[in-house]
């Protein structure tokens, strides 16, 4: 299990919908700060990259010092960005397309406005069941 | 490191300005910035100054078309060690810069320019511009040789047309200065030096290397200075030499520097044309550059060149800095990021990341961009000195667009445009998702925080209040649900302390605390109505006031979008009010200084008020202020004074914000947390000011409060009316509305249309006539509640002149007015009637010595007794000596529920008909008034009232011929009159009776009313209204004749003054004789023929006249006396009687009518006509003394 993971979901507004700090290292504030910061900022990257490809696993996009960025884009343009310090692509890919399923899930929760912040602790326990799983 | 470095940057001549003397920073900045533009001097220019000393080593140089280009470095760069390596980090010329007003010795101005330059070794050429010198200056100036060159005083375009002028020749000194270094390298060599060898231990072998790298090297250098001096073919002729020779000795570094400068010259020598092959090209050599200088790089040395590779990464990265290479530049820069952790340096560190932010904003990265810049306040931060804290604080201001996080200052109004589009269409839910989505974009709110607090601690640190406090505000603003109570607390602190340093009065653009909605905008009070005026009419309010009888109107109703359309009229000078509500989400106690309406339009005059709010609370609050001039305005939002700065809170903004709340995008509802109601969105409507218009004031006289009246009390209440406005009323007109209307009796609208035109300031008082209504049984459970509902009020429309002065056109009408005046009126439960029953009496009456009275009594009271005894005693008590026979009473049951004590009079008024005398002619509406009753709370009480005074004098025939017919007797008998008419006749007769008897109330000091019972007296009388109305055919009295002549005194006054005891007045003595008198009266106008008999019975009723056991003898005739009594004529039988045993005794005159006539028999209520009528008087009773 990776020492470092920051997960989060970016609706296709840019709006952070769901944020969960999965990693198992000792959480510190300004660490997970340090990971917004840069998960926000990948997100130029990722603007640009998502349409140069048809894959929704865009694998590692961008990093900050030992810190990388693994993004998924799905259909409608919601990405799950993943930052972390391990090397498991496979894996990442993995829990990248189970959160897939489990987001749509969400989606189909008539109750659920797309676009808004993922409340459900069903999802946040899913979420964080298939990261200790995967990463 | 370098900043702003590029592939470019290795032909540029760098120039150290240095100001001399005294130079104002603003001065010098202004000369600095006229530096700039000389950049770059064409060759061709400054052939003039040039002169060739010796063959130029620039062979190639293209005199057309190439040029020299600079780099102007305020204070010059500091010195590098990596000089040797490459020339342009050399200070090759110095500027002095002199502003001649502030430093006059032209002396001291050289002598310390020379001194400055002596830091500047490798300076090649100095000179010192003094700018602005005076005359004498110039004069003195003008003497000297040497460096210093003066401007003097002209236009700015002149200045800087000098000044490249003088730009030229520094350049052509430095071209020869570069020719004179090339010429003296090529011959002698030189030792060139980086800080990597002068590590390196001199073994002999290095000594070796040395000596053979050291070719390579000079060729390279020279490579530089022919691309400074603007030869790129000379150069790259010396760099490919130079590669040659650094590739044989394995001198990576400067291999790897040559590469460097081979691109450059090559750029250099392709100036303008970029195409992909060139591109290919300088990529391709560039990441050979990269390459090499991470093969020089060697671990056992103290000095890294990693800058270089960093340096020559951000070159490239700049190079190939477009859209389209996007991937590749973030590679690059990835890359050079990552270079930053081997940095030793920490301004290295900084410069770097500034270049990276730098490259990733012109790239279009903005969120990259701001990461980086981010990290460079962080590196800022950690200088802990203001001067860096200043530097951190800009920097992060220039991310907070990223962050979303900017001042409002730094937003376009344009942008604020544009976000406020959610707000007008907010009702359409989902529909509109995208647009209200797009309001909330990017809330990273924990970064949006960090940035926030590292801007509030830069800029305290910076001493710069302003931004501190808008940055707390933003923070405490947008973020309080996710900072804990201490932290609130914190902020609010950072807000006081921030604005004592800031001078007060003090604006920013961002607003702190309170939340401020608009909560509604107050209609205006039923006093101050507006009412449309149309002029052709003469009731010009018809049709434009929403006074419709219809409570619910199908137009009325739909979407609020209509309330959109609303306009709201306001007047100028008059004060109106607005609504708003302010939350404070946050855990302290929260002072607004003041808060007021934002008016834009500058029409309106707002009051500001003051305000605490408790912690999490939210509170309503009224914010009024007067419009002062006609036109549009528009209430954006509120300016409040908190935490001592003055900010504008727009509502659209806390509007957006709810309904951002309401779809589940921003944090929290400060409304909702602060247990304030959901509200619904509130339009502004359209609201304009128009010119003054008259106000009328109400006021009831004696007081505001309500009118509180008993059921069926009449009172007068007085109203006073006064013009409070600045424009006289001119028409005025007073109506009745709401409920109960006909309590009003009467209002004197004469009296307020008498006083027009009302000047302002005129007041007029009139009368309106109230009597209370029935409290319904319904309404007394719930008075309270339907108080309002219940009361009529009276509708008082005006309006001012037709044509208002200030209406340029006049075209216009200015619109009237409407003034509610509701009458609060409180009915209270009062007396309430529980039943009326006739009740018939029978009082005895008593001999007297004069004969009764048997004339109407009111005749008689006209007669002579309204002077002596008083009416109503005369009404009230029965005459003893007269008796009531058959007397009949109204009885009256009245029960009093409430908790005053009310009083009855009970007044009969008694007509008179137009068939009596003539001289009662004035007195046709005589009043009679009972004593009082009184009925203390919560008893009831009886009260009688006697009818007697109904009985007409004479019974007439046509009376009771109606009678008859509708008593159903002789219903046959009569066909003149149709039933139907003679019904209704006797009902208006009886109506007459009952309308005569009035019930009047008074309770207290000045409550009194009247009870309206009038059917149920009517229901009473029903049955026996003839009994009361008609008389008896005849009339008896009986009579003592004293002394043997009738006392025919008809003075009862000098009777009863007689000293006599009241025993003794109709009594007689046994044991002697008692002349008496019986009269009997006709009262019908037909002449009776009857037979009397006369009857004295004792206590016991036995008869003792008649019998054997008679205890009275007589004398006379007492019995079937036949007697013809002319039509309404009296006829006296005299007798005399000897009573044999005192005692009590009673007379009785009775007759049978001989012959009865029709009226008489359907008076006596006959049933056949055999049948004898039978006519007896009332008994008389008799005292008979003894002798004693």
């Amino acid at each position: 299990m990776a020492t470092t993971a920051c997960f989060i979901i970016v609706s296709r507004n840019d709006i952070p919908i769901y944020e969960a700090e999965v990693g198992v290292a000792a959480k510190r504030e300004d660490a997970a700060q340090l990971h917004q910061f840069i998960l926000h900022a990948a997100l130029d990257v990722v603007q640009d990259l998502a349409w140069t490809t048809s894959a929704m696993y865009l694998k590692s996009v961008d990093r900050f010092n030992e810190l990388v960025v693994s993004v998924y884009v799905t259909a409608g343009h919601t990405r799950f960005m993943l930052l972390h310090d391990s090397r498991n692509d496979d894996g990442i890919k993995s829990f990248f397309q189970e959160v897939h399923e489990l987001y749509i899930k969400t989606l189909l929760n008539p109750l659920y406005l797309p676009g808004s912040r993922i409340t459900s602790s069903h999802f946040d326990t899913k979420v964080r069941a298939l990261a200790r799983k995967y990463l | 490191m370098e900043p702003e470095v590029s592939i470019e940057g290795s032909s540029m001549i760098q120039v150290a300005v240095i100001p001399i003397g005294t130079v104002p920073p603003n001065v010098l900045r202004d000369y600095y910035s006229m530096l700039l533009p000389l950049h770059t001097i064409p060759l061709s220019a400054i052939s003039s100054f040039y002169t060739e000393h010796q063959k130029s080593p620039f062979a190639h140089q293209p005199w057309d078309s190439g040029s020299l280009r600079f780099k102007f470095v305020l204070g010059g760069a500091t010195p590098s060690p990596w000089e040797d390596f490459q020339s342009y980090r050399k200070n090759l010329a110095v500027l002095g810069i002199v502003h001649c007003p502030s430093s006059p010795d032209l002396d001291a101005v050289i002598d310390q320019f020379s001194n400055s330059c002596k830091s500047y070794t490798s300076s090649l050429v100095d000179r010192c511009f003094a700018f602005y010198p005076n005359d004498s200056q110039l004069e003195d100036g003008s003497k000297r040789d040497g460096n210093l060159r003066l401007f003097p005083p002209a236009d700015r375009s002149t200045l800087e047309f000098h000044l490249n002028t003088m730009m030229q020749e520094v350049a052509a000194s430095l071209l020869m200065e570069f020719e004179k270094w090339v010429l003296q390298a090529e011959s002698s060599g030189t030792i060139l030096k980086t800080p990597l060898d002068s590590q390196a231990s001199l073994s002999s072998e290095e000594v070796i290397k040395a000596k053979k790298r050291r070719l390579g090297r000079a060729q390279k250098t020279i490579g530089d200075y022919c691309l400074l001096a603007g030869s790129p073919v000379d150069a790259n002729a010396h760099y490919s030499t130079a590669l040659e020779l650094a590739r044989l000795t394995g001198d990576y570094f400067w291999y790897a520097g040559a590469l460097e400068g081979s691109v450059c010259a090559l750029l250099i020598d392709r100036m303008g044309q970029k195409d992909s092959v060139l591109e290919d090209e300088v990529r391709y050599r560039y990441n050979s550059v990269i390459l090499n200088y991470k093969k020089s790089q060697d671990n056992t040395q103290r000095v890294s060149p990693i800058t270089f590779e960093l340096e020559a990464t951000l070159k490239l990265a700049r190079f190939l800095c477009r859209r389209e290479l996007a991937k590749e530049v973030v590679e690059l820069l990835t890359t050079a990021a990552d270079g930053a952790k081997s940095l030793i340096d920490a301004s290295d560190r900084l410069i770097l990341y500034i270049e990276i932010a730098r490259l990733y904003g012109s790239l279009g990265y903005q969120r990259k961009a701001a990461f980086f810049s981010r990290q460079v306040a962080q590196l800022y931060l950690q200088q802990e000195n203001r001067l860096a804290a200043i530097s951190a604080m800009q920097v992060l201001a220039m991310t907070t667009k990223a962050y979303h996080v900017q001042s409002r200052s730094s937003i376009s109004d344009h942008s604020i445009h544009n976000k406020g589009i959610g707000s007008n269409n907010t009702d359409g839910g989902k529909i509109y998702h995208q647009s209200v989505v797009s309001l909330f974009e990017s809330q990273w709110s924990t970064i949006q925080m960090v940035v926030l607090r590292e801007i509030l601690l830069s800029a305290v640190r910076a001493g710069d209040p302003l931004t501190a406090w808008s940055a707390a505000a933003r923070l405490l603003r947008s973020y309080y649900p996710l900072i804990t109570p201490a932290g609130q607390n914190g902020l609010a602190n950072a807000l006081s302390n921030s604005s004592e340093r800031l001078p007060p009065g003090t604006r920013c653009a961002d607003p702190a605390l309170p939340f401020i909605r608009l909560h509604s905008f107050p209609v205006h009070p039923t006093q101050m109505d507006i009412v449309k005026r149309n002029p052709a009419r003469e009731d010009w309010w018809v049709g434009s006031a929403p006074s419709g009888p219809f409570i619910y109107t199908p137009f009325s109703k739909g979407d609020p979008n209509n309330i959109k359309k609303q306009e709201l009229i306001w007047i100028v000078g008059e004060p109106i009010q607005v609504l708003v509500e302010l939350a404070n989400p946050c855990g302290f106690d929260l002072r607004v200084d003041s808060i007021y309406l934002s008016v834009h339009s500058g029409n309106f005059d707002a009051f500001p008020v003051s305000i605490s709010l408790l912690p999490n609370s939210s509170k309503v609050v009224t914010l009024s202020g007067i419009p002062t001039s006609v036109g549009p305005v528009t209430i954006p939002g509120c300016i409040v004074h908190c935490f001592g700065v003055i900010t504008e809170h727009l509502f659209r903004e806390v509007d957006n914000l709810l309904l951002g709340a309401a779809q589940g995008l921003v944090l929290s509802d400060p409304f909702r947390c602060c247990g304030s109601p959901k509200l619904k969105n509130v339009y502004v409507p359209n609201i304009s000011v128009v010119p003054p218009l008259p106000l009328l004031i109400s006021r009831v006289v004696g007081g505001d409060g309500a009118i509180i009246l008993y059921e069926g009390e009449i009172r007068d209440v007085w109203i006073s009316l006064a013009n409070a406005g600045t424009v006289p009323i001119e028409q005025a007109h007073i109506s009745l509305s709401g409920k109960n209307q006909d309590s009003v009796l009467s209002y004197s609208s004469e009296t307020l249309k008498s006083r027009l035109p009302l000047k302002p300031g005129a007041e007029v008082t009139f009368p309106v006539t109230l009597r209370a209504w029935q409290v319904g049984m319904a309404d007394a459970d719930n008075t309270r509640h339907s108080k309002d509902g219940s009361c009529p009020s009276l509708l008082i429309h005006y309006a001012g002149p037709l044509k208002t002065s200030e209406d340029p056109n006049g075209s216009t009408v200015s619109p009237g007015r409407r003034l509610v005046v509701p009458l609060q009126i409180c009915v209270l439960q009062g007396l309430s009637f529980v039943k009326a029953q006739l009740l018939s009496m029978e009082f005895p009456a008593h001999v007297s010595e004069n004969l009764p009275k048997l004339h109407d009594e009111n005749i008689s009271s006209a007669e002579g007794h309204v002077n002596s005894d008083s009416k109503m005693d005369r009404l009230v008590k029965i005459d003893p000596f007269r008796g009531s026979w058959g007397l009949r009473f109204l009885e009256l049951e009245l029960s009093n529920p409430t908790d005053v004590v009310f009083e009855i009079n009970v007044s009969v008024k008694l007509e008179n008909n137009s068939n009596e005398d003539n001289h009662l002619a004035d007195q046709d509406a005589t009043e009679y008034g009972y004593p009082k009753t009184r009925i203390d709370r919560d008893c009831s009480a009886r009260v009688l009232v006697p009818l007697e005074h109904f009985k007409l004098p004479v019974l007439d025939d046509s009376f009771l011929l109606k009678d008859t017919q509708a008593d159903g007797i002789g219903g046959g008998r009569t066909a003149s009159f149709s039933e139907k008419s003679s019904k209704a006749e006797l009902n208006a007769c009886i109506k007459n009776l009952v309308s005569r008897i009035k019930v009047q109330w008074h309770s207290g000091r000045n409550s009194s009313g009247e009870l309206n019972i009038k059917d149920a007296i009517q229901a009473a009388l029903q049955t026996s209204v003839m009994d009361v109305l008609l008389p008896d055919p005849l009339t008896f009295g009986f009579r003592l004749v004293r002394n043997g002549f009738e006392s025919d005194n008809p003075d009862p006054v000098k009777e009863s003054d007689l000293p006599e005891s009241p025993a003794s007045k109709g009594s007689v003595l046994a044991h002697e004789m008692t002349p008496m008198v019986v009269a009997v009266r006709n009262n019908t106008k037909d002449t009776i023929q009857m037979s009397l008999n006369i009857t004295c019975r004792d206590v016991a009723g036995e008869n003792c006249v008649d019998g054997t056991k008679s205890t009275v003898l007589w004398t006379g005739v007492l019995s079937d006396i036949t007697m013809e009594i002319p039509p309404l004529q009296e006829i006296n039988h005299s007798f005399c009687l000897h009573f044999l045993v005192p005692g009590e005794y009673t007379l009785l005159a009775a007759a049978v009518i001989d012959d009865a006539n029709d009226i008489l028999r359907a008076r006596a209520r006959a049933t056949s006509a055999a049948e004898p009528i039978f006519c007896r008087g009332p008994p008389y009773h008799l005292r008979v003394l003894g002798n004693t």
